[in-house]
């Protein structure tokens, strides 16, 4: 199937070659002065340390779990995420931890160790599909580099805190003790 | 200053001639043009330096490069071996050729009129003074060449050309 | 000048003679630098970008971005010095040089401001003083030279696309120059001389009696030359890197690339020096009779870089043409089109004016 291409056709003025060339000269002349007098913060281009592009809403960039209002964690180390991870960069390892001076007898889940391979990491967000507890979700941060693999694999502590001075709240490097059980604030 | 540019033009020439890659060898006809070109300016020709430059190495060498790149000869050809009586012919014509030219030189009146009267700065060449000369002096040659270059273009164009 | 002569013991000759080398030599490689710094800039802001704005002095002095060149020099410098294999060494070394030196030389015939008196002495604004016999044909051989310097580059590096890029460079070369040697033979035609210096004394000060109001054909011709012959963009053939890789600069890199780089934009400065001295006046100051020194010298400077500047926002306003365009243009257009000019040129002098 042959493709129909309309012939322009030139006039004599265009067919000089040279005025063309000034009106092409006037365009980018035109450009050259609106950059010229633009100041520098108001041009499109984003000077990338000095200033960052903000993110759209839905953008899958660095994990965060999540943590309640006391600080504890709300991952419940169910596995799901490990699970349903692509890429496999999710480990987890579980553990049990009881606080007899508020629930008598009652025990709950949490992650011991939680780390993500961030090299092996591809931001799909299935984690965060899968949670049902709400407790990973990816959030805006991009700026995912290291000098080293090692502290590309990030841990508990480091998916906690990620994003802890963009939120205002403080880092944590330990488990704080829950002040309400957790099952009554699940229901 | 005429030692410099003689031996430029001498060892350009030399190196042409005995080197066996093409393109080297068209860069030192280069240099022996250069060094020509530096002759003209001492004998106060400066139009016929320029023109020596702009005509021959501007132009002329660059074709002649380019064809030799288009035909793109990395590796050079092995020469045959040459019969000895090639070599001896050859080496006894040049030197022939030789004798005669700078006994032709040595005999001419200018040299003569030289050794009585002694040098004298030759005058200045000028664009203008090319000029008469070629169109008021000279003009039938002039055109008589330009008529026969003409007519060698357009042969040219005609036999290259397959369907005009 | 005298005062100066005579500190250093020699004659005023020999001491301006050698302040004109280095302001000479040493203005135009400064002004070539800065133009890379233009172009990048220049091309950014055409584009709606920044270009290099963050090259600071001492990591602090950041003037919007002008120590890039110098920040690539030193780059340059310390980059690894890499030679192919199979290139021919000694011409692979010798390629640069001859491209830097006919754009350097081309410079020195160039009055580039009024000549004037002093102390019982005339002191001319040119490296070679007029009168020299050479004149203009002298920037016209030097800029034919130019074509070693890309042509040697590429048979040099032993590489397919840079031999394309040299045979496209000679060609194009050879082709555009009739055109424009025909161009300026108008010019010395209604001059009634070939010297630079008779070219802008017969254009004088009124910017209407300026030869590119005389033969504005003339004019078109030309400035389309000097395109090819500095080979840029519309006619960057020896390097359409969208074709040819690099063309001719494939194979080089560090300092040798930066030589070459360097040579394109001295070359760039000689050409708008020619056209501002055949078309523009030269030194002459539009509306003044007898400038003053420094005066007559910034008239040539503001009209060179003006030139300069022209050829970097045609760059980056057309697109590369196609080879066998380039051809029909040179031979079918720029050369009966600089007849034409030639002829009525001739005719009108034949008919007294």
């Amino acid at each position: 199937m042959g493709v129909l291409v309309k012939k322009v056709e030139l006039s004599w003025l265009d067919r000089t070659y040279v005025w063309p060339v000034m009106k092409g000269m006037g365009i980018t002349f035109q450009h050259f002065l609106k950059q010229l007098f633009t100041p520098t913060a108001k041009r499109f281009t984003i000077q990338y340390p000095d200033m960052k592009k903000e993110m759209p809403s839905g953008y899958r960039g660095l994990h965060e779990l999540k943590r309640f209002e006391d600080g504890a964690i709300k991952c419940v180390a169910c596995f799901m995420c490990q699970e349903a991870c692509p890429a496999r960069c999710i480990s987890i390892e579980a553990e049990e931890f009881s606080d007899l001076n508020i629930t008598q007898g009652f025990e709950e889940k949490r992650p011991a160790k939680f780390s993500i391979d961030m090299l092996r990491c591809i931001y799909c967000g299935m984690c965060e599909e899968a949670c049902p507890k709400d407790a990973i979700w990816l959030r805006k941060d991009y700026e995912v580099a290291a000098y080293d693999r090692l502290s590309m694999q990030f841990g508990k502590w480091d998916l906690m805190n990620t994003y802890t001075e963009a939120d205002g709240k403080e880092s944590i490097s330990q488990d704080p003790t829950p002040s309400v059980p957790r099952r009554t604030i699940a229901l | 200053m005429f030692i410099t540019f003689a031996l430029i033009t001498l060892l350009g020439a030399l190196g042409m001639l005995l080197q066996k890659n093409v393109v080297v060898a068209g860069l030192c006809m280069v240099a022996a043009f250069f060094g020509v070109a530096g002759l003209f300016v001492l004998l106060a020709n400066p139009v016929a330096a320029a023109l020596q430059i702009i005509v021959y190495t501007g132009a002329i060498m660059v074709l002649v490069l380019f064809v030799i790149m288009m035909l793109n000869s990395h590796e050079e050809e092995k020469a045959q071996v040459s019969h000895p009586v090639q070599r001896w012919l050859s080496v006894t014509l040049i030197a022939a050729l030789a004798f005669g030219a700078v006994k032709l030189v040595l005999g001419s009146k200018g040299l003569t009129a030289l050794a009585v009267t002694g040098a004298e700065m030759p005058q200045a060449m000028t664009l203008q003074k090319i000029g008469t000369t070629l169109f008021a002096d000279h003009l039938l040659g002039f055109e008589v060449a330009g008529l026969v270059l003409l007519a060698a273009m357009i042969g040219a164009v005609a036999l290259t050309k397959r369907n005009l | 000048m005298d005062k100066l002569a005579s500190l250093l013991h020699t004659t005023p000759a020999i001491a301006w003679m050698v302040a004109k080398l280095v302001i000479v030599f040493g203005g135009v490689f400064s002004l070539a630098a800065l133009w890379t710094w233009v172009e990048r800039r220049g091309s950014a802001m055409i584009q709606d970008r920044i270009g290099p704005n963050r090259a600071a002095l001492f990591g602090k002095i950041k003037i919007i971005g002008l120590a890039q060149p110098l920040a690539d020099g030193i780059k340059f410098f310390f980059k690894e010095d890499l030679v192919p294999h199979d290139a021919n060494k000694a011409l692979f070394w010798l390629a640069p040089f001859l491209a830097l030196v006919p754009a350097l030389m081309g410079f020195a015939v160039i009055p580039f401001g009024r000549s004037f008196m002093s102390g019982g002495q005339e002191y001319h604004m040119a490296l070679l003083d007029p009168g020299n016999g050479m004149g203009l044909l002298y920037p016209l051989a030097i800029g034919g030279m130019a074509v070693y310097g890309v042509l040697v580059a590429a048979w040099s590096s032993n590489n397919k696309w840079s031999i394309l890029g040299g045979m496209r460079a000679s060609a194009a070369m050879v082709s555009y120059e009739i055109g424009m040697s025909l161009a300026v033979v108008t010019i010395f035609m209604t001059a009634g001389g070939y010297d630079p210096s008779e070219v802008i004394n017969a254009q004088g000060h009124l910017p209407w009696a300026w030869n590119v109001v005389r033969q504005p054909l003339g004019f078109i011709v030309f400035f389309t030359c000097m395109f090819a012959e500095t080979n840029r963009l519309p006619f960057d053939f020896a390097e359409g890197e969208s074709e040819i890789v690099a063309g001719f600069n494939t194979e080089y890199g560090s300092m040798k690339f930066s030589l070459l780089a360097l040579a394109e934009y001295c070359h760039l400065m000689t050409a708008s020096a020619l056209m501002a001295t055949l078309y523009f006046g030269g030194w002459q100051v539009p509306f003044v009779q007898n400038p003053a020194v420094m005066l007559s010298v910034l008239s040539f400077l503001v009209k060179m870089l003006f030139f300069a500047w022209v050829f970097v926002w045609i760059r980056w306003t057309l697109p590369r043409f196609r080879y066998d365009q380039l051809m029909h243009l040179g031979w079918k257009v720029m050369l009966p089109l600089s007849m034409a000019n030639l002829v009525f040129h001739a005719w009108r002098m034949s008919q007294g004016h």
